[in-house]
């Protein structure tokens, strides 16, 4: 149904109301098209008369929806009054009111009522993060940056994650600000990006540049660069920090794989202990290794070839500078079949050093152990993004750690292009060497970014940054 | 004079005309809002449409008179104030048009409480609204047969009176005696059937209640069969959940079931060589029946489908395992291969009575497979992907018809 253009009499109403098949929910569906439409207030209003009239009641629901269509055209005096018969009526209000409410109003001069709407909702329950949003925001257009920074840590103690929106505000509206209090909470967002591991996205990025130029008195220039492999900054040469886990950290990790990846709730669904055991021995006696291979995975990089000749030259291309490899594959790698020829695997076997699991046993695990126990040199190469095992990991800190150390020690494997026989036949992607991360030391920032607002992929790191330093 | 003629022209082109010829009334309202036109053109200048005679804000009047819902204040006394203050949300929602049941008991409020998050709890609510809505359509359906059953009663005592009813009594009562009878008798001399009673830490107690639907269903199609299993719920825990949830389905009927329920572990009760794990996670794929072997089935729910546990179970025990055939004989289309516990019955019964897989996987749910495998699996692979791709061709079609027409309407709306 298409909303009529201007208010109707009653009587009009009730012919409209006899014409559409479902007469009981009329005045609902009228109500969803006329948001969807954007009809005027006016047309609502007369649709509420008509209602209050005959049968001089109007639900809950119809009159959120109408408070809907107020907040969608800032409406502020109608919030109010309807906010007030809402409350005449009803003892408590639900979220989706109070969301608008609050939506409606920190949007127009009325602002600060939003704020006592805030302290109403904790009465009864934990507001959204889009309530904090929408007052954070008000606070903010109105240059009250100590009270949005109250609100923001105020929701971060109740646990909500603010929206990379928020945080865009804040920047967005302390450019050229000289205030030490607000500089530091501004600093303390960057951190808290750190922390968690946030990549800002362009806009965004924009954003922290602008205020890290307008800055009074400081002197802050900010550029946009792509770092290389050595992790080096171009623009400021600075080296930026390496990605190797602390001491703590490093055994935190191990332990929690160990516990949570290859035990989890019960052993025997990866392996067995017989079987955990005797690995265990295995790479005890052998270490340290330099890299580990996921055999099965590299087996498999070329679908035209063997799958043991896809390993073997696997195997070649890193079995130079005498590194000591472990290969962990399954038993049936050992039976001779079409795929596996046993002359080669002989030939692998004097290489490198293989371990074999159960045909039913995951060696994944194998592999994130066996690589934590050579230490911090060690790297792993396998095509699998592991994200199912992070997802095995109880908590997100360790959870943070895992990522940062896959990013510094696992060596993607991929079939080249140019199949030409005198070139190596793969393309070893590298492991970082530094750690992608927001980092500062004081007189410089360097923020990794996203070219998109939404990033699909949790592996895939960005290689943009922007370089903020400090001009003397 | 000449923007108020525009304005008018699109309010009858806007707002009258399309539900004039929608409903087929057109001379009927024409005329209506050519008088509109009409006074409007009188009243031009001062720049009143004839509706604004209404008061636009007068149901705000009526609202604020009206004394405030009864509905929501009813909360009583005995209540503590949390669970009170839960049921007034829960009000609120269902004035808001959200799912959520009308009546609520005391002990489904404190679960929804310990939800642990705002989605568990709209889960959870959902959950009970639909169970409700179920119940509600199949009571309205009863007293509709109930009513149908006396008109018929009605119609049939005037004209003649066979007693049917006793014969019929007599013939499910003697049917519960063949049936008790063929059951005691696999009791003695049967091949036996173990559930493994074992999971209940790895279930919600959701799950666990489901579980025990599937296994008195599973139970009750056995005893119907001609030549049944001997049941054994092996690792049975008395006052487990799934005690529990049995003794709300048996009730009394729990004690005198023609089953085995035992605490101790099958491999306690049998022989190993002779157990056999079924587990959809299994390397080893069933050939044919055995009716020397003892299979187990892992009495599980697992809706967030927690691949290797019953693997696990296996493995430590040093069992053999397998899995149903269910790739060699038919396309699988959808759906995790893992089967209800009432299915598994009914194809394991199947199996035992004709030895016949076609026959016995005719129980797996039809929309996961597309049919069944008769020519070579390479050649099916090649239709079934290019089933697969036509099926997307029409698809894009469709969503393009569906497009045009779509705009169409939005032409036609303009």
């Amino acid at each position: 149904v298409q909303p009529p253009e201007k208010p109707l009499q009653t009587e009009e109403w009730n012919r409209l109301r006899e014409s559409f098949q479902a007469p009981e929910i009329f005045e609902e569906v009228m109500f969803n098209s006329m948001i969807r439409y954007n009809s005027s207030i006016d047309v609502a209003k007369s649709l509420l008369t008509h209602m209050a009239k005959s049968n001089s009641d109007i639900g809950y629901n119809l009159l959120v929806k109408y408070l809907a269509l107020c907040v969608q055209q800032g409406k502020t005096s109608e919030i109010c009054d309807v906010y007030d018969i809402l409350k005449m009526r009803f003892k408590t209000l639900e979220s989706g009111a109070y969301n608008l409410i609050v939506r409606g109003l920190s949007n127009s001069d009325q602002w600060r009522k939003a704020l006592t709407l805030l302290e109403e909702i904790k009465k009864a329950m934990i507001p959204s993060r889009a309530n904090y949003e929408s007052c954070i925001k008000a606070a903010c257009r109105h240059q009250e940056m100590t009270l949005a920074c109250e609100l923001y840590h105020e929701m971060l103690t109740k646990d909500l994650v603010p929206t990379l929106d928020i945080l865009q505000t804040f920047f967005d509206y302390s450019r050229g600000m000289k205030d030490p209090e607000l500089q530091k909470e501004l600093f303390g967002i960057l951190l808290y990006f750190r922390e968690n591991q946030i990549y800002p996205h362009k806009t965004l990025m924009r954003s922290i540049k602008l205020w890290f130029e307008s800055i009074p008195g400081e002197n802050w220039r900010g550029h946009l660069t792509n770092i290389t492999n050595s992790g080096q900054c171009p623009v400021c040469s600075h080296q930026l920090e390496d990605s190797e886990l602390s001491e703590d950290e490093y055994n935190r990790l191990s332990e929690r794989i160990i516990r949570d990846v290859i035990h989890g709730t019960d052993t025997f669904r990866k392996t067995s202990p017989q079987e955990f055991e005797a690995f265990q021995t295995f790479v005890e006696n052998r270490l340290p290794f330099d890299i580990v291979i996921d055999g099965l995975n590299v087996s498999h990089i070329k679908p035209r070839k063997l799958q043991c000749e896809n390993l073997f030259e696997a195997v070649n291309c890193l079995a130079k500078n005498n590194a000591r490899l472990l290969v962990l594959g399954r038993k049936h790698m050992l039976v001779n079949s079409s795929n596996w020829k046993r002359e080669i695997m002989k030939e692998m076997q004097n290489k490198a050093d293989f371990f074999f699991a159960e045909n039913i046993s995951e060696d994944d695990a194998f592999l994130l152990y066996a690589t934590l126990r050579s230490g911090k040199r060690c790297k792993f190469v396998t095509r699998d993004f592991l994200r199912d095992h992070k997802a095995c990991l109880s908590d997100s800190l360790t959870r943070h750690l895992f990522r940062k150390w896959q990013r510094g020690h696992q060596i993607h494997i991929m079939e080249s292009l140019k199949t030409s026989l005198f070139v190596c036949f793969f393309i070893l992607q590298p492991a970082f060497s530094y750690d992608i991360v927001v980092q500062t030391t004081g007189d410089t920032w360097h923020i990794p970014y996203k070219d998109v607002y939404e990033e699909k992929y949790s592996y895939r790191v960005p290689r943009k940054w922007l370089c903020l330093h400090r001009k003397y | 004079m000449q923007s108020a003629n525009m304005l008018l022209k699109k309010l009858v082109r806007y707002s009258v005309f399309p539900f004039a010829v929608q409903h087929g009334m057109k001379k009927d309202l024409f005329s209506l809002s050519r008088t509109l036109i009409l006074s409007h053109c009188l009243k031009e200048g001062s720049s009143r449409s004839p509706s604004e005679k209404l008061d636009l804000d007068a149901w705000k009047e009526v609202m604020k008179s009206g004394s405030q819902e009864v509905s929501a204040t009813a909360s009583e006394p005995k209540e503590t104030s949390t669970l009170a203050a839960a049921r007034e949300i829960l009000e609120m929602w269902r004035l808001a048009g959200r799912l959520v049941p009308e009546n609520v008991t005391e002990e489904q409020l404190k679960t929804f409480i310990e939800c642990p998050s705002k989605s568990a709890k709209k889960k959870f609510l959902k959950f009970l609204y639909l169970k409700e809505l179920h119940k509600k359509s199949e009571k309205r359906k009863t007293e509709e047969r109930k009513e149908r059953r006396l008109e018929m009663q009605e119609s049939a005592s005037k004209t003649e009176e066979p007693k049917r009813n006793p014969f019929l009594c007599l013939w499910t009562s003697s049917m519960d005696k063949i049936y008790n009878w063929r059951v005691a008798q696999s009791m003695i001399f049967g091949q036996p059937l173990v559930f493994d009673m074992s999971y209940e830490k790895d279930m919600s107690d959701r799950e666990v209640a489901n579980t025990v639907r599937q296994l008195v269903l599973s139970e009750s199609c056995n005893r119907r069969s001609v030549d049944p299993f001997h049941i054994h719920f092996c690792n049975f825990k008395d006052d487990s959940l799934y005690h529990k949830e049995f003794i709300k389905h048996y009730r009394e009927a729990w004690g005198k079931l023609l089953i085995t329920v035992t605490d101790q572990c099958y491999t306690d009760i049998f022989p190993k060589n002779k157990l056999i794990y079924l587990t959809a996670d299994s390397p080893k794929v069933m050939k044919t029946f055995d009716h020397d072997k003892i299979y187990i089935v892992g009495s599980m729910v697992d809706k967030s489908i927690k691949t290797g546990v019953s693997l696990a179970q296996a493995k430590r025990l040093g069992l053999e395992t397998a899995a149903l055939p269910l790739e060699k004989y038919l396309l699988w289309s959808r759906g995790a291969k893992n089967l209800t516990l009432d299915q598994m019955m009914h194809i394991l019964l199947t199996l035992k009575d004709t030895g016949d897989w076609k026959k016995a996987l005719e129980f797996v749910p039809k929309r996961k497979y597309t049919g069944f495998v008769n020519k070579p699996v390479h050649e099916l692979k090649t239709a079934l992907n290019l089933i697969n791709a036509l099926k997307l061709r029409k698809r894009q079609g469709e969503l393009r018809k569906q497009f045009a027409k779509n705009y169409s309407k939005k032409l036609t709306q303009k």
